[in-house]
């Protein structure tokens, strides 16, 4: 059965006007979304643009400002937050996944499934669902019920959740958060092949994902978020990449004239000392990675998220092996600044200077007077919110990512690296960032430089685009650009015998 | 024995989750050893009866431990709580029976509204539990100023029961041990109990509320603390509100010793049962040994260091 094209089934789920606000920041801003039975439905925005915060109004975890959601064309947006039993046919696949590590496969199929198990001996039904399932959608996935999470790889774990979303008697809509990021190609494509056979059921798909080519491929209809509204729903047929991230709006700030020739400067002078240099490194996630980071260079790592950029970063912190020599001292600026990034209980002040705090320091004790000019300074050339006072947590996330970044450079390092540091921070923050950074550079610093945004590569004098843990292209200069990015990265001719050979 | 382990568990990564119980049992084995080359009666009935007798109240509020230790959280007010019990079983227990049961049901209550409190109030356990200990040690003393009072006829019936063939002692700790087991492992409310400690927010999102996953564990805990303390009170015929103080440790020590983890998310009955006897025999066997009373603290806490040092080790070889 074909069950391609364009199909107008009854809608299941339908968000009106919906609108959601995160203290000062409006995640969503009037979102009309229609998602029909029997079709799949790609969701694609940039990072930020509210895609996350759409998911979660639409499987009912999270009430909206204003705005309603409707659930077979009753609302189910009540004063008091969703029902769960309003949305029990609308399942959601997380990205991170929804797992408890510690349980087995069948016990965390009890938790989210557990009202359509008998009560007794529901262990057994629980395995023998989940394995049929899982057979169905990720033939040879080498899972066994009785295994606990916490000892399966990523990709078995991402089949789990997915699996685990799957499992329930009624599925009306089933959510699929990048559900191909950490699977592999043949994981990817029987998924997608089970996809196909639920929407000739009926159900309705909706997949969210960057990789834009994989959901022209498989959605019937593609919705484009944009700043917290969908700003265009196309059907996919005869609709293009370039289509799809013109309608993205993707580009973020457009370096100017004068940084442009600073960078192209920079690479003029090919021969100068190198500051860090990998030189075929392996690894798991690292494929004979070679890479050369001059002083006062700011080098990309581009690509799609997860293709190894990471782990690069990760050996420059630590460059533990013989293949990887780095001179000098490193700071580091995590991405994930809830996580490993703001040290919660302390003012801006304190979280600025703790990098620096040994350089200023005389003997072993702190010099208040130095330590404070350094941070008014900071503060003032990042124009941080709040003042050197407040409490990191009280500041918006911009403005806590620019205390991060400012940390880093305010040590006396020679390299810094940057691990997508810029996800979920506002135009005005990055523009000062990205600025900073050059400054920097020209100051004869070096930066390394990760990010899962292209158009930001458009800063770097360098980029090296991953995928599949090895360096698929090297850009200089005038070549980087974010169509130059995309096509490498989406250039998928030598992946199949790159899987070959592994 | 090792070796038969080995052939007998299926997957390297359950190997490592019991590797520590099989360290603590190889412990327990080497002082079982020691015991027997100074005192060869220790291995007949009689003799692994008296040995044992003293590990048993310990094992099962170990238990009560482990319930909150898979949740995530630790309890600083165990050993009190066992306390407190063992003077209501020497008092109320005696006096009016009806009144002293139904305290001892108030007593598990107390324990539940504790566990939903902390939930609700976003107050870190340690600090709650540790608040909570001194309200046990209050309501102890009030009850009992000086240690005394005397047990009810069952539960001394129950002391010094000793039947043929095989050591008492060893009844309670499986019978404990198997009820938790199934309880924690083999039911959907353990899922419960786990998935909170594991991740709370998968359960969240299920739409499981971790607050009952939280009351839940409180109540086991505090169900379990009450059978301990009432064990105990069997064995010393009377009641002390600080008999017990010395268990608030050690059963955190029996946990991690029989495989569990301060993170949450694991239930580990059988280690647990191991853990605690080992850390029960310790004792016995310094004493055996003539070790000095004032040194036998710092030697027990070397000893369990070792253990958990082996555990350590036995876990990297495993990675």
């Amino acid at each position: 059965m074909d069950n391609r094209g364009p199909r107008a089934g009854e809608p299941v789920v339908v968000a009106k006007g919906v609108t959601k606000t995160y203290g000062r920041t409006r995640a969503l801003a009037g979102v009309d979304l229609e998602v029909r039975a029997g079709e799949v439905l790609g969701l694609v925005g940039h990072n930020g643009a509210g895609k996350s915060t759409l998911m979660r109004v639409l499987a009912g975890l999270e009430a909206c400002d204003e705005g309603a959601v409707l659930v077979h064309g009753k609302e189910v947006s009540g004063e008091a937050g969703p029902r769960a039993a309003d949305f029990r046919a609308v399942r959601m696949a997380y990205q991170e996944t929804s797992l408890c590590p510690d349980l087995t496969v069948a016990e965390n199929i009890w938790v989210s499934s557990r009202h359509c198990l008998p009560r007794l001996r529901w262990r057994r039904a629980a395995s023998d669902a989940v394995r049929r399932r899982l057979d169905e959608m990720f033939p040879g996935h080498g899972v066994s019920p009785r295994d606990r999470v916490e000892d399966l790889s990523l990709a078995q774990r991402q089949m789990v959740e997915i699996t685990r979303a799957s499992l329930v008697d009624r599925l009306d809509l089933l959510i699929l958060d990048e559900p191909t990021e950490s699977l592999g190609p043949d994981a990817a494509r029987s998924l997608y092949d089970y996809v196909r056979t639920l929407t000739a059921a009926g159900t309705a798909v909706l997949l969210i994902s960057h990789r834009i080519r994989e959901v022209l491929s498989v959605a019937d209809r593609v919705a484009v978020l944009r700043d917290g509204a969908v700003t265009a729903e196309r059907f996919a047929e005869g609709l293009g990449e370039q289509d799809v991230l013109e309608l993205m709006g993707a580009h973020v700030a457009v370096p100017s004239e004068k940084e442009r020739s600073a960078a192209r400067a920079a690479t003029d002078v090919a021969d100068r000392p190198a500051v860090a240099e990998l030189r075929g490194a392996t690894a798991p996630g690292l494929r004979g990675v070679s890479l050369r980071v001059g002083a006062g260079e700011v080098v990309g790592l581009a690509g799609l998220a997860g293709q190894g950029q990471q782990e690069v970063l990760e050996r420059l912190w630590r460059p533990v092996r013989r293949d990887t020599t780095v001179a000098g001292t490193r700071a580091y600026v995590p991405g994930d600044r809830q996580r490993s990034g703001v040290l919660p209980l302390w003012s801006v002040a304190e979280n600025l200077i703790v990098t620096a705090m040994r350089g200023l320091a005389r003997q072993g004790l702190r010099r208040p007077a130095e330590e404070r000019a350094a941070v008014g300074d900071w503060v003032e050339r990042l124009s941080i919110r709040g003042g050197a006072d407040a409490g990191i947590t009280e500041l918006s996330g911009g403005n806590q990512q620019k205390v991060i970044v400012a940390r880093a450079f305010a040590s006396t390092a020679g390299l810094v690296l940057l691990d997508d540091p810029f996800r979920g921070v506002d135009v005005h923050t990055k523009t000062d960032l990205y600025a900073l950074i050059r400054q920097e550079a020209a100051q004869g610093r070096s930066v390394v430089w990760y990010s899962s945004e292209n158009a930001e590569m458009a800063h770097c004098d360098r980029v090296y685009v991953f995928r599949a843990g090895r360096v698929v292209a090297e850009l200089v200069g005038d070549e980087i650009s974010e169509e130059r990015i995309i096509a490498v990265s989406f250039d998928e001719s030598d992946e199949t015998d790159g899987e070959q050979s592994k | 024995m090792s070796d038969l382990l080995a052939s007998a568990l299926p997957s390297r990564a359950r190997m490592r989750r019991t590797a520590p119980a099989v360290v603590s049992a190889v412990a327990l084995a080497a002082m079982l050893a020691v015991c027997a080359s100074l005192q060869s009666d220790v291995l007949s009935v009689g003799g692994l009866t008296l040995v044992l007798s003293a590990t048993v109240p310990l094992v099962i509020a170990a238990q009560a431990q482990m319930a909150l230790m898979s949740v995530g959280d630790i309890d600083l007010g165990i050993g009190n709580f066992v306390g407190l019990v063992t003077v209501v079983s020497a008092t109320t227990l005696v006096s009016s029976p009806l009144v002293g049961a139904l305290t001892l049901l108030g007593l598990v209550a107390a324990y539940a509204l504790l566990g939903a409190l902390i939930h609700l109030r976003r107050v870190p356990s340690l600090i709650a539990t540790l608040g909570a200990s001194f309200v046990w040690l209050g309501l102890g003393l009030f009850i009992l100023p000086t240690p005394g009072g005397s047990t009810p006829e069952w539960l001394a019936t129950f002391g010094s029961w000793q039947p043929a063939g095989f050591p008492a002692p060893l009844l309670p700790i499986l019978v404990v041990a198997l009820v938790v087991y199934l309880l924690t492992a083999r039911s959907a409310l353990g899922v419960r109990m786990r998935g909170l400690g594991s991740n709370p927010v998968a359960l969240q999102r299920a739409g499981l509320r971790p607050l009952a996953a939280r009351v839940i564990a409180y109540t086991v805990a505090g169900a379990l603390g009450v059978v301990s303390g009432l064990v105990l009170a069997s064995q010393t015929g009377g009641g002390d509100v600080s008999s017990a103080s010395s268990y608030t440790l050690m059963t955190v020590a029996a946990v991690i010793l029989g495989g569990g983890s301060f993170f949450g998310g694991s239930a580990v009955p059988w280690g647990v049962a191991i853990g605690g006897v080992t850390l029960g025999l310790v004792s016995v066997v310094l004493s055996l040994l003539d070790v000095q009373s004032n040194m036998q603290s710092a030697v027990q806490g070397v000893i369990v260091l070792a253990v958990l040092a082996g555990r350590v080790v036995v876990g990297k070889v495993l990675r």
